[in-house]
This record gives structure tokens, sequence and C-alpha cells, in this order.
């Protein structure tokens, strides 16, 4: 995925202001800044929300117009987002919902329907690594979920659908040790060659569980610093002050 | 003011009915009927249901039909094949005879023709209208109008569902049809009662249809009206309930087919610790116009109501839900409960809900809610963003949206048929097939 000079707004209000960024099969990203940064903003224009109006720029990914394609296109077309607050739907089931995801994934690959035995055997299995109850399967998507069983339901519907490119945004927060840990061992299941992973995320802790292999300092809509894995340590040691400061000094 | 061509020829009919048991409470409706005439949108209840192009027309009787003529299309299969014994056939109101009497345990069945002979003071109970309200009155045109009808008295507890198959058959245009039904359940019976409007042949004659129920102390009953006429249907249905001590009735109204559907509820609960809910589906879907109307009257202490009402409108249609519970004074500790909501698919289909309460008593416990909207922004994302077409996700957030009503469904048979004729109704049914 390329990111060329990206600005967005939303309501009016201007909150993307010009984003450069890379992401390469087999890397993974971390996007990391203060509140109101435009870490979110910048997920939800990748994945397609519409109330969010792209002023500007230019995304490619895998060699298409990301931002001339419907929310649906680009999920088929391999790229997932993990949201920061997961919609309760009630009344749709989980396993619905999984489903059809995948037929509609595999439909655009030109692949046959999903065999419901073959299905059923995937999604225990992935449920296991996620430390997910049986109960997950006959209740409607995310109706009632804590934080923490949402968030494991985003990494999951992720795990099922093999993304190309999955960016999560704020995944970690409000994950106790034990469920960062699951959700860290979901995300780094997926680390591929062939996959890249965009981490959104205001604290450093979760990159020590998932290595990142860049880290970007994004503020007032703008990458301010990249670096290394490194960087995320000296953010966590010394605030996003230090970022804002230095740029401006 | 001159009565207008249908009166007239409601009239007509009148006059052209012989005598027979019932003529002194059938001419005091027909004059009230005349009194009242046909509703407009002043009336209070009939704001959002114009029945001018129905006024307009003059009407004759629709055909008695005998068995073999009888072919109905577009009717669900509610019951599986194994419940399938106990399905009664009417026909413009008709009965058709012989019926599977004897087949089902606890249940007499008779002709209402038959019971005048018999017992006419069974009928006479069930020919007063249960309040003077407005919508009473096609009702009233009924008592006045009906040749024949069924009787259902249940003596025991039922084990399999009844159906009652209703089709309204004509080869001609502007007949009317006077269906009426009668369900009484003895005390501590029970039974689950089904009771389905469907159409044949090239016109449809307009159905004045009115079910009246009796639940005895401790009795209980499902029922269920499904209309799943054609687009040039019109269905003027009125369902009367009475109940005693401790009944409990559990009705469903749905709307699914019709190009006009007024369907009225009136329930009074009578005595202690009686309790109806109320689950109304109403689709609205192309042209149709659907007009539901519940007045409940808690007359008793300790008496409960809930009221469910969910109705989806797209493309042109609209969907009108009125309900009203009223608590009369000293019904104590009356409890009740009324959730309407509406989801608008289209940007010219209009829904309109108003819940009302009335009481008159101190120590009750009502509320009442109302919302109409459209699909959840957030909800519609979230399924996007996971690669289903947009009408899949639509169709499964109505399905959703929905959830309530058909999931208080006991007939498992019923709610699955339901379900596949409202997948029909919504975009991208195919994909939707694929979930059932």
């Amino acid at each position: 995925m390329k990111i060329t000079d990206l600005s967005a707004r939303v309501g009016g209000k201007n909150i993307l202001n010009g984003i450069n960024l890379e992401v390469h099969a087999g890397e993974v990203h971390a996007i990391m800044g203060p509140n109101g940064s435009g870490k979110s903003t910048l997920a939800q224009v990748l994945a397609g929300r519409e109330d969010y109006e792209v002023t500007g720029g230019s995304v490619s990914f895998e060699g298409l117009d990301l931002l001339a394609m419907p929310p649906e296109e680009r999920a088929r077309a391999g790229l997932f987002l993990g949201f920061q607050y997961p919609v309760e739907i009630p009344g749709v089931n989980n396993v619905y919902l999984l489903k059809a995801a995948l037929n509609a994934k595999r439909k655009a690959a030109g692949e046959p329907e999903v065999d419901a035995y073959e299905f059923l055997t995937l999604i225990r299995q992935k449920m296991k690594v996620m430390q997910m109850s049986e109960s997950f399967l006959t209740r409607g998507v995310n109706e009632g979920f804590s934080g923490g069983e949402k968030k494991r339901n985003e990494v999951l519907q992720m795990l099922i659908l093999e993304p190309k490119l999955a960016i999560l945004d704020e995944t970690d927060s409000g994950l106790d040790i034990d469920a960062l840990k699951v959700v860290s061992a979901g995300v780094n299941s997926l680390r591929s060659p062939k996959r890249a992973v965009v981490l959104v995320t205001h604290y450093q802790r979760l990159l020590d569980y998932v290595v990142p292999d860049r880290v970007h300092v994004l503020s007032g809509g703008r990458i301010l610093k990249s670096g290394d894995a490194a960087l995320a340590h000296e953010l966590e040691q010394r605030g996003y002050d230090w970022v804002l400061e230095t740029r401006v000094a | 003011m001159n009565p207008s061509p249908a009166v007239r020829s409601f009239t007509a009919q009148w006059q052209a009915r012989g005598a027979d048991a019932l003529s002194a409470v059938r001419d005091e409706a027909m004059q009230r009927f005349i009194k009242l005439g046909v509703p407009t949108t002043h009336d209070e209840t009939w704001r959002y249901t114009n029945l001018r192009s129905l006024t307009a027309q003059s009407y004759v009787d629709a055909p008695r039909m005998s068995r073999p003529q009888i072919e109905p299309h577009g009717s669900l299969s509610l019951l599986s094949k194994t419940d399938r014994a106990a399905a009664l056939l009417v026909v413009n109101g008709y009965p058709i005879v012989p019926m599977p009497d004897g087949l089902i345990d606890g249940v007499e069945i008779n002709t209402l023709q038959e019971l005048s002979r018999i017992d006419p003071k069974v009928l006479l109970r069930f020919l007063q209208p249960l309040s003077d309200a407005d919508q009473q009155r096609w009702n009233l045109l009924n008592t006045a109008l009906f040749v024949d009808g069924l009787h259902l008295k249940i003596t025991h507890s039922v084990a399999v569902p009844l159906l009652i198959l209703h089709v309204s058959a004509s080869e001609h245009d502007h007949n009317i049809a006077f269906p009426r039904i009668i369900i009484e359940v003895a005390a501590g019976a029970g039974a689950t009662i089904i009771e389905h409007h469907v159409a044949q042949g090239p016109h449809t004659p307009l159905n004045n249809s009115t079910t009246h129920i009796a639940l005895e102390r401790g009795a209980h009953l499902e029922h269920y009206r499904v209309f799943a006429t054609g687009a040039a249907a019109t269905h003027l249905d009125s369902l009367n309930i009475r109940q005693e001590q401790d009944s409990r009735c559990k009705q469903f109204t749905i709307a699914l087919g019709g190009g006009l559907v007024r369907a009225s509820l009136e329930a009074r609960l009578e005595k202690r610790g009686a309790s109806l809910d109320s689950y109304s589906l109403l689709v609205g879907h192309e042209h149709r116009h659907v007009d539901c109307v519940n007045i409940v009257t808690h007359a008793a202490p300790g008496t409960h109501s809930t009221q469910t009402a969910r109705a989806i409108a797209g493309d042109d249609s609209r969907v009108v839900f009125n309900s009203k519970v009223i608590v009369d004074a000293g019904a104590v500790n009356a409890e009740s409960q009324q959730s309407c909501r509406g989801l608008l698919l289209s940007p010219s289909a209009e829904i309109d809900t108003r819940p009302q309460l009335e009481i008159h008593a101190d120590e009750v416990k009502c509320a009442h809610g109302a919302t109409i909207g459209r699909l959840d922004p957030d909800m519609l994302f979230y399924m996007l963003s996971r690669g289903l077409d947009r009408d899949t996700a639509q169709s499964l957030l109505v399905f959703a949206f929905l959830s309530d009503v058909l999931t208080g469904m006991s007939v498992a048979s019923a709610r699955t048929a339901i379900e596949n004729a409202l997948i029909v109704q919504l975009p991208d049914s195919q994909t939707l097939q694929k979930f059932r």
C-alpha cells in the first residue's frame, strides 16, 4: 500500500493534512500519536467510511486505486479494519456475518463458497487461538460483549478473513494484560511475508508483544517522525511532546 | 348527505338477506353502520388511511365455491407436513364442508349456519361489538351481512396447531366477502390457531373479515393472522379478544401481502391476571398500505399486556401502527408495555406510529416507546467493511430489526415460512436464502 499526500476532513474539519506512507508485504507498522492526531481517521478513510471526505492525495493498494472503491470491495481485495469501537448488531449472528464475509471474499476471488463443516472447523480452531467461549457462536455480533471480547472478535474475524493488509485501530486499548497477550498472539499468528499489518495505537505496550518493523508518529494529521521499534520505546520514555518539540526546533 | 355507492350497495345486500335468528342484532348493527358511514381520514383511527376509492365502488357478494375450484396460490407453508391434518378451508367466508371434524382431539368445529340452528345464543354472544370505538364499524357491517363462518370450541389442550386457510377468490371485480371466525377456549384449555389469508384468481374480493376470541379462566391461545394476498387485495380485518381470569393470549399480526391491509385488534382483559402479548410484523413493499390499530383495555386488577410492533417500509409503501392502552378505574397493578419501532428502507416510504395511554387507575406500570429511523450507518459500515454486499448487509439488518417479533413465534414452521416470504420482499433475497 502506498499513501501519497492524503488529506481528509470530517464534518468540515481538516483532520488529515498530507499523509505519506508506504507499507510493504511482510511488514508490521505502528502508527502512534496523541489523541486527536488523526490516527483513527486515517484507519477509517482507508476502510472507506463514507462520511469522511477525502480532499486530496491517493492511495494505491495492490495496484488498485483504493479511494475509488466502495468499502466492501476494499475488504474483498484484502483490506481489513479492526475497529476501535466495534458496533453491536443484535439479531445478526456472529457466525452468519463471518460466513457471509468469507464467502464474499471467496466469490470475489472466483472461489466456491465455503463448506459448512469446513467453516465450523475453521471457526472453532481460530476461536481457540483467541480463547473465546462456545457461546460466541450463538450470539449476535458483539452483542453484550465486554470491551475485551469485542477486540478478540475483531482479531478472530481477521484470522478467518486472512487479509493482505490489516489495520488494527487501537485494538489494544481497554485490554488487561492477559487479553493483550491473546490479541497479540492472534496478530502474530497472521504475520507472514505475504501480509502486512498496521497497528494504530496510543501506547507502546502492544509493541512489546507485536514488534513492529517501522514506527510512525502522527500529529496534526501528518507523520512527523518515523523510525524502527526503538522509536516506540523512546516515545514511551519521553512522551509525544518530545517529537513535537524537536520538530519545531 | 347521500350515501356513497359502497354504502348503497351494502344496503342492497342487507335488504336481499332473508330473515334469520340473528335478524334483530344484525338490523341494529346495520343501522349503526349506516349512521357511522364509511370511515374517512377525519376519523381518529383512520387518519392515515383513505378509503375514498373503495367508497366510490358498488359491491356484490363474493361467490360461494366448492372444493375442486380451489387452488390458492401464494399460500405459505405455515405448518409442517405432519401438522397438515388440522387445516380448515374457508373460501370467501364460506367454510368448505365436510371439515376434518373428529380428526382433532379437543376441538369442536361447527359452521356458523349450524351453530345458529343448534345454539343461536352462543352466536349472539359474539355479535355485540366490544366497544363503540370507531374501528368497530367494519365489524358492524360484517355482523349485518355475514352468511356463514366457523366456530371453534377448544375444549381441551390441542397438541397440533390449527390452520384456517382463508381464500379470497372471484371471477369478477367489486365482490365483497364477510368471513367470520369465532374461537372459544374453555377453562384451562389451550391451542395454537393460524389464520392465513391468501387469494386466488383474477380478482380478489374486498375482505371484511372478523375474528372473535374468548378465553375462559386459565385458557391459553397463540393466534396468528397472516396476510399474504396479492397487491390488488384489500383487507378490513377486525380481531376482537375477550379474556377471563388468568387467561393468556399471544397474538401475531403479520402483514406480508395485500394492497391495503387494515388490521385492527381490540382486546378486553376482563378479569384479574389476564395477559395479552401482541406482536405485529408489518411489511411495506411496493405500493402496499398497511394500517394496524390496537386498542387494549385493562378492565381488571393485575392484568398484563405487551405490544411489540416492528414495521419496515420500502419502495412507495406506507405503514401505520397506532396502539392504545386503556386502564379502567379499579384496574390497579395493571402492567402494560408498548414498543413500536419503524424502519424506513426508501426515501419515498412512510411510517406513522403513535402509542397512546389512557389511565384511570392508580398503581399501574405502563410504558410506551416509539422510534422510526433508517438503518444504522455504523452497523451498515461494519458489515460492508467485512466485504458483504450492501443489499445483503441491509437485509440482514432488517431481519435483525424484526427479530423481536420473529423469535416470539412458537410454531417453528410458521416462523420459517414467514421469514422466507419476508426475504423475497427484501433486497438481495438470493444471498439471504442461503442463511436459511
